[in-house]
């Protein structure tokens, strides 16, 4: 006895993603501007540079290193603020049910264009106001915060059960009561943690934004990077490194008591 | 005396009655007040001038008439200049995809590597995730930076910087779903005689695949939006073209290449949820 | 049976089926928890076994330990005259390769398909490299594909495993036991999340790969009546020890009470 098998059934649909992605593959790679000979020597290239950075950090500019780190920190943490303060309403006006229909849609589109555009682009428009100031990566952090924040936000009230929802308004509350005691008390522990979260991805971005002359760290690194001072460079990686890895380990934190439940009684008020 | 004392009884009881005391206020109320006064603090500090940022609405209001000019200009792009962003948007998206493919190459073992149901050995695993956790903590725009000096300008580097930075997130995201999964499955191959490489490959694959084209895809997303920006340290792509228009102040070619750019993320995006709705 | 046995060609076992003998052997885990004391028994090749016992009374344990998952703290155990407690790495594999093991929760991977989760059984014949890259023999999937014919499920061979019911799931972990051509099952409550009609059909699916294939097989079971019905042999197990060794014939149910410390209730029956 041999089992006969069953015919096997087509696979023209994979084998078709799986073509056309291989084709985007090679024509990328065979298309893309690179002088691929320099790849071979660049395992020990890279191993050379980081030798230099890493063999023997250069302590003597910490001092200068945590002032541009607490400048980016700042710009981070009013990025935050102003992001929060604006996307918050915003995201009520956004959400099914709360503004009107068409200021919901509208708004919903400005999140998708401002979550498109880099934070850097939108920093360099508003540097035409602001100038080549801190304030303008704050500014440009706190409008990318829009973009992102808003949408999680409409997202999280759209989620929220509807019971409490209708018992505020059974009992002849106004739009404001509902949100407050309708919605807030739910979408609350989701809300501190995207704020958290979006603290966590300002910290990152305003290192970023000091490529474009804003100060903080971000600025520091890419003078000592075109000075060529590795060991500079390297002493400047180890503090960022260390610096988010601490503040996403206490954003973590709280987030992960935030959600876990504990506090959330305290925290919805 | 007897019979007024029921009146002067029953009067205090429905007083009572009437307004019930209150079980004590849970303690802890203060706590979120304290939070919020820990954050009116910090935001005081960090917007003073002395430490701060120095919020100041002066430098603004003189700026305004230099701003207005570049929004307005903003507001009129040059159309003329599309064919010249095309190239430099093309390099962009190869950069993309290809730092996408390389990525997928090396994460998808080491998010094997990372995940204690398909690696049993701590050492292994400890050893990957610190030294991921340690590259994510940069982001994508100072390894370029640092690239850039290193392998000169070009998309080399950017494609580098981009590698560096999905790796760390590829392995993070599908390694945490890989613990997700059920450990049954990778016990009944591991029953069945086979090595854990085996198990990997035939239990363990098949069943994160789903949130590895994810994660990938979503990585895609991230390259395309961040690929778009490397050009300003000189790593390749659009980017460089938008640091050439910002240094001339030509805010009316810069509004072309932020309206293009807009219009290829969005695009992108529109397909990749597409094809994440399939994925199951 | 050797009519049988001529009858099924393709998925009987290469060599003869395997015995068990274990000497004194106890398993303690790594948090203290003794859960095999000092157990020592003779099952013969060819027999059906059913093993019986309280939750927490050691019968996973005792399975387990079988196959090399759980290592011997003391004592001593051959399978199919290999010692297990010798048994490590690429010996241990291949030994556990030749032992067929199917589990209460199935255990397959719910994204793949049926046929991928049946070759599973054949990784221990499989050079690794050749695992990696997805190509398997010609004649591992025609192994794999008679060993779904006789759970009576080939049809179901491309589809994915996970929109498979429960008892079509098991059928193919039973599958999956048979592609190892193995001299030795294991079952491990094969039943516990079936409805009863689909218990009694993988019960005798069990039953056939003794009879018609000849192979070993040792079922956990903690159901009284499936015990006495599919079993030849019972073995009671209570906080780790045997207390019951005979012929399902002579378990009366005193001996079940015996065995479990306690009468016998309503939710020990499938069939009330
Ligand atoms: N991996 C483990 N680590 C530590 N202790 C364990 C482990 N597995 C089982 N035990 C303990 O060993 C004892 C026997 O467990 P075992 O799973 O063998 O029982 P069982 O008879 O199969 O029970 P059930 O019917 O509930 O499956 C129990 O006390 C259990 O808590
Ligand atoms: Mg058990």
């Amino acid at each position: 006895m041999s089992a006969v098998a069953p015919p096997r059934p087509s696979r023209t649909r994979t084998r078709l993603v799986a073509s056309v992605v291989c084709v985007v593959v090679v024509v990328a790679f065979w298309s893309v501007d690179i002088n691929w000979a320099r790849l071979g020597n660049l395992p020990s290239e890279i191993v050379r540079y980081l030798w230099l950075m890493f063999s023997a950090p250069d302590w003597s500019k910490l001092g200068e290193a945590l002032y541009q780190t607490w400048r980016s920190v700042e710009m981070a943490w009013v990025g935050t603020v102003f992001g929060i303060i604006i996307a918050t309403p915003l995201s009520f006006l956004a959400a099914k049910g709360f503004g009107p229909p068409p200021v919901q849609a509208a708004l919903r589109g400005v999140f998708a264009v401002i979550r498109a555009v880099p934070e850097i682009i939108i920093a360099i428009i508003i540097l035409s106001v602001t100038g080549l100031t801190p304030l303008t990566g704050a500014l440009a952090l706190a409008v990318g915060g829009i973009g992102t924040l808003g949408k999680w936000g409409f997202e999280s009230i759209d989620g929220v059960p509807r019971g409490p929802i209708e018992a505020v308004r059974a009992a002849g509350g106004s739009t404001s009561q509902v949100l407050r005691w309708g919605v807030w008390p739910s979408a609350s522990p989701e809300f501190l943690s995207f704020w958290l979260y979006r603290f966590e991805i300002n910290v990152r971005a305003s290192a970023v934004l000091g490529l474009i002359g804003v100060g903080g760290i971000g600025d520091m690194l890419t003078s000592y990077t075109q000075y060529r001072q590795w060991g500079v460079v390297g002493m400047l990686l180890i503090v960022v490194v260390i610096v988010t890895i601490a503040l996403d380990a206490i954003s973590g934190a709280i987030r992960r008591r935030i959600t876990e439940g504990a506090p959330v009684h305290d925290l919805e008020r | 005396m007897t019979v007024p004392e029921p009146a002067f009884a029953l009067a205090p009881e429905r007083k009572k009655a009437a307004s019930a005391t209150p079980p004590p206020r849970p303690a802890g109320r203060w706590k979120p007040w304290l939070a919020f006064g820990v954050i009116a603090v910090i935001t005081a500090v960090t917007l003073s001038p002395q430490v701060g940022i120095a919020f100041s609405f002066d430098a603004i209001v003189r700026n305004w008439q230099n701003g207005a000019a570049k929004i307005v200009q903003l507001l009129q792009p040059d159309w003329s200049f599309f064919p010249r962003t095309i190239p430099p948007m093309l390099e962009t998206l190869e950069m993309a995809v290809i730092a996408t493919a390389v990525s997928t190459v090396i994460a998808l073992p080491l998010s094997l590597w990372a995940a204690r149901l398909t690696n049993p050995n701590w050492v292994g695993r400890g050893l990957v995730r610190v030294i991921l956790n340690v590259v994510r903590a940069v982001p994508e725009l100072l390894y370029a930076a640092i690239l850039v000096a290193m392998v000169g300008v070009g998309a080399l580097p950017g494609i580098l910087a981009l590698v560096l930075f999905n790796v760390g997130i590829i392995v993070k995201l599908v390694s945490e779903a890989i613990e997700s999964n059920d450990a049954g499955p990778l016990e009944a191959g591991r029953a069945a005689g086979g090595t854990q490489a085996q198990i990997n490959r035939a239990v363990a694959l098949p069943d994160v695949w789903p949130s590895f084209v994810n994660q990938v895809l979503y990585v895609l997303e991230l390259n395309v939006r961040s690929g778009t920006v490397l050009g300003l340290v000189g790593a390749g792509g659009i980017g460089l073209l938008i640091d050439a228009v910002r240094t001339y102040f030509r805010y009316d070619q810069l509004s072309v290449i932020i309206l293009e750019v807009l219009v290829v993320v969005i695009l992108l995006e529109l397909v990749s949820s597409a094809i994440r709705k399939r994925l199951v | 049976m050797t009519q049988h046995t001529a009858e099924v060609g393709a998925v009987a076992p290469a060599s003869a089926p395997w015995s068990i003998r274990m000497r004194d052997v106890s398993v303690r885990y790594p948090n203290g928890v003794v859960a095999l004391k000092s157990i020592s028994m003779d099952i013969e090749p060819g027999e059906m076994v059913s093993v019986v016992g309280l939750s927490g009374s050691g019968k996973s344990s005792l399975i387990r330990t079988i196959n090399g998952l759980v290592p011997i703290t003391s004592g001593q155990l051959t399978v199919g005259g290999h010692s297990l407690a010798e048994a490590k790495g690429r010996e241990l594999r291949r030994l556990r390769g030749e032992v067929g093991m199917i589990f209460q929760g199935f255990n397959l991977a719910g994204r793949t398909s049926v046929l991928n989760n049946v070759l599973v059984g054949r990784l221990a014949h499989t050079p690794t490299w050749r695992t990696l890259l997805g190509l398997h023999t010609a004649a591992d999937k025609q192994i794999a594909f008679d060993a779904l014919e006789r759970v009576g499920i080939l049809a179901k061979a491309w589809d994915r495993a996970s929109s498979l019911s429960g008892g079509q799931q098991q059928r193919v972990a039973i599958a999956r036991a048979l592609s190892q051509e193995p001299h030795l099952v294991l079952a491990d409550e094969p039943v516990a999340s079936l409805d009863p009609p689909t218990a009694h059909a993988v019960m005798r699916d069990l039953r056939r790969i003794n009879t018609e294939l000849g192979i070993t097989v040792l079922t956990n079971l903690h159901l009284v009546d499936l015990a006495r019905e599919y079993g030849t042999r019972l073995i009671g197990l209570r906080a780790g020890e045997v207390v019951y060794d005979g012929s399902v014939d002579d378990a009366t149910d005193a001996v079940f009470e015996e065995i479990y410390g306690r009468s016998i209730r309503a939710e020990d029956v499938l069939d009330r």
